[in-house]
């Protein structure tokens, strides 16, 4: 009997692809797919706001789909799904740089267009990076305003995601570039992974001021590390005298950097992020957009310059306690 | 051998630790950083005391995680739409419940077991929350953390009422009957039936108190910072169970102390603490925890073994 | 044995894997209807693609919980593996082939160290694997220090993970392969029908002679091997390796093996089963990501298609396992009534 019902499954089974009849699409429609790294995160939510302004202008369909937790498979899946539906340009921002290529590779070889924004893939594998700010920029910047922060000098650490995420080990990279090149009175003295959770980059963070009594800043490289630290240093009643950098959501900082615990939080304007990398991706898609150009019209920003297979966004923003009520995201 | 072997020898690995940090780096002690250290290890302590009593009745609980998230958030979305905080405590502490009950229900009354349960409910409620909030970090109104009362007040009431949560709870369990009973219905369910009493009922309790039990902690952790992230249950299944296998807890059922949880708990959680006071890398960390889990469950084993020759 | 044509069709219903074919089918038809591009080619090869690393776990862990035991180690062991592997194949300019071979080697071993601590040592399983979970990650954060990663492979590696033979994704034969091996084992020799024994009562299967100790250990150096080829091709499908290859996969693999109708104490279920739990739980997957017609709280269906997806196997496991509990109870009273009214001989055994 249980032979019978195997056989009777596998047959059932065996028939399926012949019962298929593939619908037939309206093909008129400019379809745009937006991979963020994450999709449990305000920073890609904002992203998504501004890419859904853009399909909007474009009278395009968008699809924003992403992975919701930290296995590395999921985002080659998303995009093999998206070569499955026929989209016509792919708009990814990239977590694992190598893995993704092979799946955006894939994409390219079935005729869609791949534009990248946020991290980069594999050069060959997408025709142009919509660049919020250069890996190189972003470190700079922290290591920049951290040092202006201590006078240039004293010791300091760094609390980042997980100590696997590709993107943040960039960062920390040029980090560290700098403050060997400019900084030689500081001193990196830590690097601890919060998970991407609040509750243990506070307790890290906590860890960090009691063992490094000497500390004088804490640079938080991922976004949930930021209020965290915050609160571990306003417990600690070192407020001012430690100072907190990091990378951010204006909204999610806002009263730590108003009380002057958080001195700084940098990011470029998200919103317009996710909104430029969808009008690069149509652009290319129309061929309005071909190697070469040196700029292109990206709706209400004007005419973007192009440098080389880069279209950069713009310098990150600072944002302090004197500009940061101007946000809202 | 001593009764209380396990809790000794995992006091005395804490006390080798911290022995080594007093001389190693004293900064470990100083008041402040110290008490909030210890306030941030309490939500976890208040969830191991509910993951013992679930693993002492011989049932596991994997989705105590996402409760204890699904709570944290529940009651963050009701503070911040402007009610009291007791109303936000009360709704944490009651959808912990209905979470606890319903595992209870499919455990003991449906016969299903525990684990694969509880691996189905850790999925649904996860899943939910990500739907509901899609990760967003939830600022909450001013006056909920601390209680609205002073830092050290705040972290005083936090330790304060986990300790007492505890003694209490270890007191019950040696003392009154309900505590009897978890013990009676972990070591052989069949039996503590024929000894008039009910097991179904028994595990059924045990469930919604470790719901219930989530929620508190989810108070906890909410009322130490003005934001909640929807992640914040994720990996205290895994953290809390091993705090209490640690702690000399039987996974078989029907053995264990609470105290023995407080230590393991205790032990497990400074294990960053002390690398990071040590100034040693922290990527090293999971590697420890695995291997303090390994040596307590051979140490187990091998006493055991002995006892039988 | 079949006296009479209905009584053959109500067992064959009331069989587990009848169950689950149903439920495939109807996820296909479903999914077919509301989705877009769904019973095509390409996506029937996505599906199989993108789980097939599950599919080799949860068919590895099958003969682990036949045993009433679990392994919750195997998605770590991935992570270790994988980073071994890209040791080996990019600081010791080993053969990615050899490689792959060594790497199943490890995910062997580290299946022979749940194996001895659990049967030399009697410690519960769900401890021990609990114990070797944290430590077999750890371990691969730790050599890797948590930030390097491997890529570069040769084409011919990648091709593994990528390509298609015969229509079919590579990687499905190797899939087929195993899991042929496995349920050949545990269906058709001695040596597997143990597992059962043993997971039924390892007391009784002791005093029937059965090597317990023995035949148990080789049920997770098999699922540590399988771990260790699983992380091999997820190597070949992405192209890089990374401590943090396969996070979250153990639960994967025990929710298919469980769904496939397999009793978490041991002792009874089939791996047959276990692989139309896993297809069920593949199509949900894949199947949702096509229905973009369609709104649920005010987004596309595809766009949350990964947490619906999560929330519904949660929902679909929890009904297998309450109707398996009462269909269990109904079919004992049947049994008693049957076996009171004409005592011959229960046709139902499975």
């Amino acid at each position: 009997m249980k032979r019978k019902t195997f056989i009777v499954s596998l047959a059932l089974l065996a028939t399926l692809p012949f019962i298929s009849c593939s619908k037939s699409e309206s093909k008129s429609k400019l379809t745009i797919a937006l991979l963020p790294k994450s999709k449990g995160n305000q920073y890609f939510v904002t992203c998504e706001k501004g890419a859904r302004t853009a399909a909007k202008e474009l009278g395009a369909e968008l699809k924003f789909d992403g992975p919701i937790n930290s296995d590395p498979a999921k985002q080659n899946e998303i995009v093999e799904n998206w070569i499955t539906d026929g989209v016509d340009v792919i708009v990814a921002a990239c977590e694992n740089k190598d893995s993704i290529s092979t799946a955006l590779k894939k994409a390219q070889a079935a005729n869609i267009k791949v534009v990248t924004y946020d991290a980069d893939a594999q050069p060959d594998a997408r025709s142009f990076f919509v660049n919020q700010a250069t890996a190189q920029g972003i470190g700079e910047q922290l290591m920049d305003t951290a040092a202006s922060l201590t006078g240039g000098e004293g010791e300091f650490a760094l609390i980042t995601g997980t100590l696997t995420a590709a993107n943040l080990n960039e960062w920390i990279k040029y980090i560290k570039a700098q403050q060997a090149a400019k900084y030689p009175n500081m001193k990196l003295v830590d690097i601890k992974p919060c998970d991407d959770q609040k509750d243990k980059a506070q307790q890290e963070a906590t860890n960090l001021l009691s063992a490094y009594p000497n500390l004088k800043a804490i640079i938080g490289v991922c976004s949930p590390s930021v209020p965290g630290a915050a609160e571990a240093i306003k417990q600690a009643g070192k407020a001012g005298a430690v100072k907190l950098v990091g990378l951010g959501l204006p909204s999610e900082n806002k009263a730590y950097v108003k009380e002057g615990v958080t001195q700084a939080v940098i990011l470029w304007n998200v919103e317009q992020l996710g909104y430029l990398a969808v009008m690069a991706g149509a652009a290319v898609a129309k061929g309005e957009l071909a190697p070469g150009a040196t700029e292109f019209t990206a709706g209400k920003l004007g005419k973007m310059p192009v440098a080389g297979d880069n279209i950069v966004l713009g310098k990150p923003f600072v944002f302090t306690k004197e500009n940061i009520d101007q946000f809202d995201f | 051998m001593n009764k209380y072997f396990r809790e000794l020898t995992v006091a005395a690995a804490l006390g080798l630790l911290m022995l080594g940090l007093a001389i190693l780096a004293p900064h470990f002690f100083q008041f402040q950083p110290f008490i909030s250290r210890l306030t941030s290890q309490m939500p976890a302590l208040v969830a191991a005391i509910g993951i013992a009593l679930i693993i002492i009745s011989r049932q596991i609980d994997i989705s105590i995680g996402s409760q204890f998230s699904m709570c944290a958030i529940i009651a963050g979305v009701t503070a911040a739409s402007g009610l009291p905080l007791g109303v936000a405590i009360f709704a944490a502490l009651g959808a912990g419940a209905m979470m606890g009950a319903l595992n209870g229900v499919l455990v003991a009354y449906l016969g299903l077991p525990s684990i694969v349960v509880t691996l189905a409910t850790m999925v649904t409620w996860q899943e939910a929350l990500r739907l509901w909030q899609q990760g967003r970090l939830l600022n909450l109104p001013k006056g909920i953390q601390w209680f609205g009362l002073s830092q050290p007040a705040g972290q005083t009431i936090v330790i304060s009422l986990a300790f007492i949560l505890l003694i209490g709870a270890a007191w019950a369990m040696k003392n009154l009957a309900a505590g009897r009973f978890i013990y009676a219905t972990g070591t052989d369910a069949e039996a503590a039936r024929l000894a008039g009493i009910d097991p179904k009922r028994t595990t059924f309790g045990v469930f919604v108190l470790m719901g219930i039990l989530a929620g508190l902690a989810a108070v906890f952790n909410l009322v130490q910072s003005p934001q909640v992230q929807p992640n914040c249950g994720d990996g205290l299944e895994l953290k809390t169970i091993a705090a209490a296998v640690v702690g000399g807890v039987a996974i078989s059922g029907g053995r264990g102390t609470l105290w023995g949880v407080l230590l393991g708990m205790l032990l497990l959680a400074n294990v960053n603490p002390a690398l990071t006071h040590f100034h040693q890398p922290p990527y090293w960390e999971k590697a420890i925890q695995g291997l303090v889990i390994l040596l307590a469950v051979v140490a187990d084993g091998i006493r055991s073994r002995k006892a039988r020759l | 044995m079949s006296s009479s044509r209905s009584f053959s069709i109500k067992s064959l219903l009331a069989r587990h894997e009848t169950v689950l074919v149903l439920v495939i089918l109807f996820e296909v038809i479903l999914f077919q209807v509301l989705g877009r591009n769904f019973l095509t080619g390409r996506n029937f090869s996505n599906v199989f693609r993108h789980s097939v690393e599950i599919g080799l776990l949860a068919v590895a862990m099958t003969p682990v919980i036949l045993t009433g035991g679990i392994d919750l180690s195997v998605g770590s062991m991935m992570g270790l593996c994988a980073v071994l592997f890209g040791m080996m194949v990019n600081s010791l300019g080993m053969n990615p082939w050899l490689a792959g071979i060594s790497a199943v080697a490890f995910g062997a071993m580290g299946g022979g160290v749940n194996a001895l601590l659990i049967t030399r040592l009697n410690l519960p399983p769900l401890i021990v694997t609990l114990g070797t979970f944290s430590l077999f990650r750890g371990l691969a954060e730790a050599i890797t220090k948590g930030a390097e990663s491997y890529s570069g492979f040769s084409p011919s590696f990648l091709a593994l993970g990528n390509s298609n033979i015969a229509g079919l994704p590579a990687q499905i034969w190797v899939f087929f392969i195993v899991a042929a091996g496995i349920w050949f084992l545990v269906h058709r020799t001695t040596f597997g029908r143990s597992f059962r024994a043993i997971g039924y009562a390892s007391e009784g299967a002791r005093y029937a002679g059965i090597p317990v100790a023995r035949n148990t250990s080789l049920a997770y150096i098999i699922a540590g091997a399988v771990a260790g080829l699983a992380a091999v091709i997820l190597v070949a499908r992405l192209g890089e390796a990374r401590a943090n290859a396969g996070i979250g996969y153990e639960l994967l693999a025990i929710t298919a093996v469980v769904l496939g109708g397999v009793s978490i104490f041991g002792g009874s279920g089939t791996v047959v089963g276990t692989i139309l739990g896993w297809i069920a739980l593949a199509i949900l997957n894949n199947g949702l990501t096509r229905i973009s017609d369609y709104k649920i709280m005010d987004q596309t269906v595809a766009s949350v298609a990964r947490e619906l997806s999560g929330l519904l196997t949660g929902l679909l496991l929890l009904t297998a396992l309450t109707i398996g509990a009462s269909t269990k109870t109904l079919a004992v009273r049947h049994a008693r009534k049957q076996s009171l009214a004409k005592p011959t001989s229960n046709p139902a055994t499975s």
